[in-house]
């Protein structure tokens, strides 16, 4: 398993899988690291091709990150003006050597028409093949690569045209860093795995650290399986030093992506852990010395910038940087003033605080005041909201009890109403029992009486329907369209018998057209009954000879209003009065609540109409409402 | 006389309420008239006898309206008011006026017909009444007006002899006259005579 770039610690210096590094630390490397002067190379001529190799699959990250960082800067760096090949050679599934010669040809001849002006090698292997078989697949290509350091440089005998970027790995900087934060350690245990890379990693720590200070004793650990070197750590002194160097594989053989090994002894371990990897940031490692993957990708993107550019280039060493984080100094109770300077310190909460306290002290104080506010708002529209439920459902009854107060002031004519088809019935009946009785019943004739039964019978159940209309109490609105005439008629048809009882004679005229409006049917009614209650009531004592209620609709005007008007012969309404009769508690009858014209009003108003009186220049009273038609279509 | 038995005149506007009763009546034999309104039953005004059954609240004419129409047209036609509901004042408006029977709506078959075999022979009565008060009226026709002078002051208890100084005369022709009065009446004593002016009604006025 070769999750990273192949190569031997000391020599080639890379770092393990950078797959789930935080995007926050890539972030700030590429900030710290980005050279600067890249924007200014032109790269002349037509588009130059450029080939990037990779040394293993799609799949892996440590590459993946540095090829696409190269990327990135070539492509800024020529606003586009570049043809950008890349290639997977696959090099850790496929080992073979026949591979290898096949890649070779296959690349040889894929590229025939269209040479790389430039190769990008990223790797060590990648190197090694694109020396090897440069001739046959990009002869006058320059080679410029990336991802190991200046040892591994030298024994690839690399031709001097081949020009790359170097990584270096200073275990001793690491080191230093931990002892800064430690000064009172004593002792310091370096760990690695039982892999090869592993060992050579072990090997090559070991030189670098030989010029620590006399006072801290080095431990060299590994040849153990990861629980046991789980167990070691957790049994260490809080003022001891760790470094995790790589496990690959331990003692038992089992595998590990490094930064997983180091997770799981960082978490065990019962002092600081401090690793040469930026990748191990964010997993458990106080911190450490380290290039980034982007760095890398950015130096070799440079590189390639410049060569393409037709200048003079040499070797560079891709610049390392301290990074620490935050949490675990926090949890070990290291100060951060005692970092190296320049140290990038990454989830740093308490930073954010420091740097910018004021503007969150503001930003805090206006979202808890803006809450404070939506709360009270949320608050009052509930209250407000539950105020007007309230009001509603008292302003339905009271034009309930107004309801109950029409129908009783007509509860004498509806009995009346209802004791017709009642008398009838109970005659018919009666007579159809007599002529049962005789010898030979006139059949035909009892069927009619039966059917006539049945017909008033129908008659009495409508009279209690418009009565149990009247009389029905809400709790909600009922919102329905319906035609304001049959209203009008239905109203009559209650009126009736009351009016002729009075000797009123009832008339309606309007237009042939149907007037819907949208209200409640029963409100609506109820308005008309009062009016016309109130109209039958001003005839009383009229001495006019004639006693006449008419109701009238006329659609007022375009705006698409109904206009419905009662009028009266009776003894009109003093002018003075004419507008103060809509007030509540108005009355001129002995009996009156005074609520009647108030609560029409009121309900008009529901609806979206207006309500006014008049007097009629015959004599008389003329009561108007308007409402609107409801919108058709 | 009485060719054509009595009628039953119904004058409601509810036309169901119409049939049904018109039905129960002439299921038990009687003839019926209905109508819908006052003025049609004044347009076809009822002759021989019979009574009304009328609704106290119609649109238009209206019962009591009616009923102060028809003393003066059919005098003998006993009206019986239906009414929806009682209402006092009417009640009392119309009794006054000379109903002769209350039914309230509804009312049962057995009450309407029972009201209306009393109005039906009250009107029997009042025929029979006027039929005797026509013929004294006839009788009184043929008297002299001699003797009709006679006649009224006979009933009003005069003797002879203050009959015969009212009238400027002798007391022995004012008995003759008295003779001839008692026997074109056909009034075998004085009493049966008082009682025949009281019929028609000539006591009431002052001499």
């Amino acid at each position: 398993m070769i999750a990273w770039f192949q190569a031997r610690p000391g020599k080639i210096r890379a770092s393990p899988s950078c797959r789930n590094a935080s995007a926050l630390i890539c972030i700030l490397l590429i900030a710290i690291f980005a050279p600067t002067d890249i924007g200014s190379a032109e790269v002349a001529g037509p588009v130059p091709r450029v080939l990037i190799l990779y040394p293993y699959d799609e799949r892996i990250p440590a590459t993946n990150i540095v090829g696409e960082a190269t990327r990135t800067r070539l492509l800024e760096a020529t606003a586009g003006k570049i043809e950008l090949f890349s290639e997977f050679l696959d090099l850790s599934r496929f080992p073979e050597m026949r591979h290898v010669e096949r890649m070779a040809r296959y690349l040889a001849e894929k590229y025939i028409d269209r040479r790389p002006d430039l190769i990008i090698a990223l790797g060590e292997e990648s190197t090694r093949f694109i020396v090897r078989n440069r001739n046959a697949i990009a002869p006058d290509a320059k080679i410029v690569f990336g991802g190991f350091g200046s040892a591994t440089a030298e024994e690839l005998r690399l031709p001097d045209d081949v020009v790359g970027a170097l990584t270096e790995f200073e275990i001793r900087k690491t080191a230093e860093m931990a002892i800064g934060l430690q000064p009172n350690a004593r002792r310091l245990v370096v760990i690695a795995g039982s892999a090869e890379f592993d060992k050579a990693w072990i090997a090559a720590a070991q030189e670098d650290l030989t010029g620590l200070p006399r006072n801290v004793e080095t431990t060299y650990l590994t040849g153990l399986s990861i629980d046991e070197f789980a167990e070691h750590v957790a049994a260490l002194p809080p003022d001891t030093i760790v470094i995790v160097l790589t496990v690959l594989s331990d003692r038992s053989g089992r595998n590990f992506v490094p930064r997983n090994s180091l997770q799981k002894i960082a978490s065990a371990a019962n002092a600081p852990v401090y690793g040469p990897y930026s990748t191990y940031l964010g997993h458990g490692v106080v911190g450490g010395n380290a290039a980034t993957f982007e760095s890398t990708g950015a130096a070799v993107a440079s590189l390639a910038i410049d060569a393409l550019a037709g200048k003079a280039i040499t070797d560079v060493t891709v610049p390392q940087s301290y990074m620490a984080d935050a949490r675990q100094l926090r949890r070990w109770g290291l100060s951060e003033a005692d970092l190296p300077p320049g140290t990038v310190v990454s989830f740093n909460e308490r930073s954010l605080w420091e740097e910018y306290w004021k503007e969150i002290i503001a930003i805090s104080v206006f979202v808890a005041a803006q809450s404070l506010v939506i709360v009270s708002l949320a608050f009052e529209r509930r209250r407000r909201a539950a105020a007007e439920f309230q009001a509603r459902r008292r302003l339905l009854e009271v034009i309930h009890l107004n309801q109950s107060a029409t129908a009783g002031a007509l509860s004498a004519s509806i009995a009346h109403e209802l004791n017709q088809p009642l008398g009838a019935i109970r005659i018919n009946a009666e007579t159809a029992a007599v002529m049962l009785e005789s010898k030979e019943p006139d059949l035909k004739l009892i069927r009619q009486i039966l059917a006539d039964i049945r017909d008033d019978d129908q008659r009495a159940g409508d009279i209690i329907a418009q009565m149990r209309g009247l009389l029905k109490k809400r709790s909600e609105i009922d919102w329905q369209e319906f035609d304001l005439k049959d209203v009008i008629q239905s109203a009559i048809h209650i009126l009736r018998p009351e009016a002729e009882r009075r000797n009123v004679v009832v008339s309606s005229m309007g237009p042939p057209q149907g007037l819907p409006v949208r209200a409640d049917r029963v409100h609506v009614q109820q308005v008309i009954l009062n009016l016309a209650t109130n109209a039958m009531d001003a005839m009383l004592h009229a001495s006019g000879a004639e006693r006449n209620l008419v109701f009238q609709t006329t659609l007022a005007g375009t705006n698409g209003k109904v206009e419905v008007s009662i009028s009266d012969t009776g003894c009109g309404i003093p002018n003075d009065k004419l507008s103060s009769i809509f007030d509540a508690f108005y009355t001129t009858k002995p009996a009156g609540t005074g609520l009647g014209l108030s609560i029409a009003r009121v309900i008009i108003e529901i609806y979206g109409g207006k309500i006014w009186a008049d007097n009629r220049p015959e004599g008389g009273a003329v009561f108007r409402f308007v409402l609107p038609l409801a919108q058709r279509g | 006389m009485n060719l054509v038995g009595p009628t039953v005149h119904i004058v409601d506007d509810d036309q169901s309420f119409r049939t049904a009763v018109g039905r129960l009546l002439e299921a038990s034999g009687y003839r019926v008239a209905a109508y819908e309104s006052g003025e049609e039953l004044l347009a076809r005004l009822p002759s021989g006898h019979g009574c009304i059954l009328l609704d106290l609240q119609m649109p238009g004419l209206s019962g009591l309206e009616l009923q102060a129409r028809l003393a003066d047209m059919a005098p003998f036609l006993p009206i019986v008011f239906l009414t929806g509901r009682g209402n006092i004042s009417i009640t009392v408006q119309a009794m006054k006026a000379g109903a002769y029977d209350f039914l309230e709506k509804p009312a049962s078959s057995t009450a309407v017909l029972e009201a209306v075999k009393r109005a039906l022979q009250l009107c029997e009565t009042r025929r029979l009444e006027q039929d005797r008060v026509q013929a004294l009226h006839t009788l009184v026709a043929r008297l002299t007006p001699r003797e009709s002078q006679v006649f009224r002051l006979i009933v009003r208890g005069k003797r002879n002899k203050q009959i015969a100084y009212e009238l400027s005369t002798s007391e022995r022709t004012v008995k003759a006259h008295r003779h001839n009065v008692m026997e074109k009446l056909g009034a075998r004593s004085l009493a049966e005579a008082v009682s025949m002016a009281e019929r028609l009604g000539l006591l009431e006025k002052t001499a």
